[in-house]
């Protein structure tokens, strides 16, 4: 039988708190990235990711992933969780776009399949190799920023890549409410379901999503009302300051050199 | 509807990055002004919203269920900057934080997503519900149109970006480097599953949420609903640095063509004069598959294009490729165009400018006060009176 | 001259009176208990005196200055008056908007202007007081309801106002954490300081007020000592800050006795 779509939609809110949680004792454990300032991590990782979307080899983009693997194992990242959180969804979700082009792509046939007689070609495969590692190569290294790093360091750090402070302020908020939302809503759909007997008609289903997601906008836009009398009551006038306690040692610095390094290296690498 | 990375090229990425910087600027601006030291909660708290009802499970007609973005829901509840600003937000917090869409692609999912969808959203439902009374049938109608546009213009802007890429960036081998597919597959691959699935979960909660407002509290509604009025001269200088970021990717993006054009080139001529690359290509392609329709495809587009510049144009404006290219770049500007044609039309330009952010202070809750600083002050009143007596919510 | 002093103080919303021409004077110095059930006016009346709301009509001066929202939009005056009076909000996911606790305590003293070297070693003593520090990089959203407000009340107290604005600091709070807040309270404002607290909590009364003001239906019903308050049934039995619960007993007899419900 199909899956309650009330309990589908709490998995899912579920799913997003449980990944807010690990993700925070994750960063708090010790490693290698955990003990880099959160700057030296933005720009590195983010040069290795673009060193990966720049490659024209796949053995390139290949040697970026395995730095990633090294680097998660270094950071007490278990495989468990790159599996689980990256590499399955990403496998099956780019795994099932890249699919077609194996037979779509022209160029050389390696291979036919019986009876269709549709070809594999070596382009194909090449294509979809391409798509796959650099899906999973990035995503491997976004996560371990997020997984090694305090939150709000990452926005904080982000002002490295010259993000307007108020922009990080309105990310910073904007993330600390949405897990009250999220939980809000996970309460919402909880209730209902104590209240449902049985399956659902599609339009009672219909019903309940859109009337929560309304419930859910007006508790937000008050949310916002009592927030900025809050805030006022602070003395915020409109101005955005930030306070950071990052501090480069000797090692942040060397760290950084080598993510600069091992970043040219691929590129240079893929000339 | 997410890019996530590695579909599109890193000069795609920046290209639509600096297409989308100019807009933000000028959301922030105009949202600054007219809500003063309101921006960050309000924008920060509609993220957060927006973020969450994205992980909803929408129970579609015919049994299968989608997942909403909510851009219209965004753009009639806020108008379509502080909307812009706020689906940025969560389409940020979505792909550094949850892995949900690339890092690369978020200046791509940001142009698609939150300001050209946001901009096709208002201008629909503005055009739609023109003097429409708040509570009427005919705002549902087109909020919910509102949503099922803005989400296939975005499904169509990614599909476009796709489907260049297998005509910019190959390897030595012919092998595309990113998204292999090009438009011939793209565009229907991507506009079938959001002509249905994905457009039907955007109408929904669209619709219904408005639905559920003009019940709830109308004067959620009231902001975006506007009057006739003239576009001012101020608004048009206020626009200016719009159009110059229009303009940058205009010219930006041949750029990009010219430092990749030259592989591409290369690949073409390798491929389509090398008798020996003709035959692999005849060979391994001689079946029903769709990829010897591509390159004829490409022949038709670049006749289209070529021929005004038949003679006189250097080589590379010549190509397919930088008519395609063109042809997305003149779609998302005519869209942009279009926008304002109707803002204008229906004289939306004032309200874009000074109301468009929040409910229309003098609503139901208080008589009207005049002035800036009345319009501030009877708001707080209204949203804190709203919730001075209400329960503090179970934690 | 007086701290706070409202005359004729008039407010209102969606056509419900909560302040009706309220009259009162706060002295320099005083701890002050605003006593009332839910919906009497003592929330309203608190983000008036923060200069959040502004009345219909009436006057309200905090040290014989008129609080306007004139006044309020000169930056001078907005500044000199947030560093000297801090409001404390009843619920934690309003006072907590920043996203970690370090940020929190930080924020007013970043707004109001302090120097970065200031605020880092400010914020590090507030926390260490507060008994906090290990939660520093914590999301609020994870916080027990009593560290919660200990970092609520850190994030207020850390600029050390000299004016204390307090909504039921001990609603929906575990009786240890209610205790805990208390004598957080009675520690800090063992100085001169003032601090007003709106509160149905009665069983604190004494411990954070040496005058009570009851409110019922946007008015001051009355104004006494919190134990000549307490003493005085009728008055809170009227002001629906208890109410009378019968039960029969085995013998038979019905039996009725005021109830006070410490939290809800």
């Amino acid at each position: 039988m199909r899956l309650h779509f009330l309990e589908r939609t709490i998995d899912g809110l579920h799913a997003g708190l449980a990944l807010a949680l690990d993700a925070e004792n994750s960063a708090a454990a010790g490693g290698l990235l955990q003990q880099l300032d959160a700057r030296v991590k933005v720009a590195g990782l983010f040069s290795l990711i673009l060193a990966a979307a720049l490659a024209t080899r796949l053995w390139v983009i290949a040697a970026v992933f395995a730095l990633a693997v090294a680097l998660a194992a270094l950071s007490r990242v278990s495989f468990r969780v790159l599996a689980t959180r990256v590499w399955i969804g990403a496998l099956a979700f780019t795994g099932a776009i890249a699919l077609p082009a194996v037979f779509l792509t022209p160029g050389v046939a390696l291979y036919r399949l019986p009876a269709l007689h549709w070809p594999i070609t070596a382009q194909g495969l090449t294509t979809a190799g391409f798509l796959l590692l650099r899906v999973e190569t990035a995503a491997t290294l976004a996560l371990l920023l997020v997984f090694t790093t305090p939150w709000m360091h990452v926005l904080k750090a982000l002002r490295v890549l010259r993000v307007p402070v108020l922009l990080v302020a309105i990310l910073g908020m904007a993330s600390r409410y949405i897990l009250l939302l999220l939980e809000t809503a996970h309460e919402m759909f909880e209730s209902r379901k104590s209240r449902t007997v049985g399956p659902l008609a599609g339009a009672a289903r219909r019903h309940v999503a859109v009337a929560s997601s309304g419930v859910l906008l007006s508790r937000s836009l008050q949310l916002s009302g009592d927030v900025y009398l809050a805030m006022q009551a602070r003395g915020f006038r409109g101005d955005v300051y930030l306070l950071d306690d990052f501090a480069m040692t000797r090692f942040d610095w060397l760290a950084l050199a080598a993510f600069l390094a091992l970043a040219a290296a691929a590129v240079w690498a893929d000339r | 509807m997410h890019i996530p990375d590695g579909y599109l090229s890193p000069a795609t990425c920046a290209t639509l990055f600096g297409g989308a910087v100019p807009f933000w600027y000028v959301a922030l601006r105009r949202v600054r002004k007219a809500l003063h030291t309101r921006l960050v909660p309000l924008v920060s708290l509609f993220a957060a919203f927006s973020f969450v009802i994205m992980m909803f499970n929408l129970p579609l007609p015919g049994g299968t269920t989608g997942h909403a973005v909510g851009i219209g829901l965004a753009a009639v509840v806020l108008g379509p900057w502080a909307a812009m600003l706020a689906v940025s937000t969560a389409i940020v917090i979505q792909a550094l934080f949850f892995g949900d869409g690339g890092i690369t692609a978020i200046g791509a999912n940001c142009f698609n997503m939150a300001i050209a969808g946001a901009l096709v959203a208002y201008a629909v439902y503005r055009l739609l519900a023109a003097g429409a009374a708040i509570g009427s049938a005919r705002r549902v109608v087109a909020a919910g149109l509102a949503g099922y546009a803005a989400i296939n213009v975005s499904a169509l802007l990614a599909a476009i970006e796709f489907g260049i890429q297998p005509l910019l960036y190959r390897n030595a081998a012919g092998a595309p480097l990113y998204c292999p597919y090009s438009l011939s597959v793209a565009i229907p691959a991507m506009m079938l599953g959001h002509l249905t699935v994905a457009g039907f979960a955007e109408l929904t909660i669209s619709a219904g949420v408005v639905g559920f407002l003009q019940r709830s509290d109308p004067s959620l509604l009231q902001s975006t609903a506007g009057r006739a009025a003239a576009l001012g001269e101020t608004a048009a200088r206020a626009l200016r640095p719009l159009w110059a970021g229009l303009g940058a990717l205009l010219i930006l993006t041949p750029l990009g063509i010219l430092a990749t054009g030259s592989a591409w080139g290369e690949w073409m001529a390798r491929d389509f004069s090398d008798p020996a690359a003709r035959h692999e290509i005849a060979a391994s392609s001689f079946h029903r598959a769709a990829p010897l329709r591509a390159p004829e495809g490409l022949a038709r587009w670049s006749q289209i294009w070529t021929a005004p510049f038949a003679h006189y144009a250097p080589p590379y404006i010549r190509s397919a490729t930088f008519g395609y290219l063109l042809s997305g770049m003149f779609g998302a500007g005519l869209i942009v165009l279009a926008c304002l044609v109707v803002a204008r039309l229906f004289g939306a330009n004032r309200t874009w400018r000074t109301h468009s952010c929040m409910p229309r202070p003098h609503s139901c809750r208080r008589p009207a006060s005049a002035g800036p600083a009345g319009v501030e002050k009877s708001l707080d009143t209204a949203r804190t009176s709203a919730c001075a007596t209400s329960k503090e919510p179970a934690t | 001259m007086m701290l706070f002093e409202t005359t004729d103080l008039t407010y209102s919303y969606d056509r419900v009176t909560a302040l009706d021409r309220l009259n009162l004077s706060i002295a320099e110095g005083s701890r002050v208990a605003l006593v009332g059930a839910n919906g009497s006016g003592k929330s309203t009346l608190l983000r008036i005196l923060d200069g959040l709301n502004f009345g219909q009509s009436g006057t309200v001066r905090f040290r014989g200055e008129p609080m306007t929202e004139a006044h309020f939009a000169s930056d001078e005056f907005a500044f000199s008056f947030r560093r000297q009076v801090g409001l404390v909000f009843q619920n934690p996911d309003v006072q907590l908007f920043n996203p970690t606790v370090f940020d929190e305590v930080a924020f007013g003293p970043l707004q109001l202007g302090w120097s970065k070297s200031e605020v880092r070693d400010r914020v590090g003593e507030t926390l260490d007081r507060f008994g906090i520090a290990h939660l520093k990089d914590r999301v609020p959203h994870r916080l027990s309801g009593g560290e919660k407000k200990r970092v609520a009340l850190a994030s207020v107290l850390v600029t050390d106002p000299a004016v204390l604005l307090l909504d039921e600091p001990t609603a929906a709070l575990d009786p240890r954490s209610q205790s805990q807040v208390i004598d957080l309270l009675v520690e800090w404002g063992g100085g001169a300081k003032s601090v007003i607290t709106a509160t149905h909590n009665l069983a604190d009364l004494e411990d954070i007020a040496d005058r009570c003001l009851v409110l019922d239906g946007g008015l001051v019903v009355a104004e006494a000592a919190p134990a000549e308050i307490l003493r005085n049934r009728e008055l809170l039995e009227r002001s629906n800050l208890i109410h009378a619960h019968r039960h029969h007993h085995r013998s038979g007899e019905l039996h009725s006795h005021p109830h006070v419900h410490p939290s809800e």
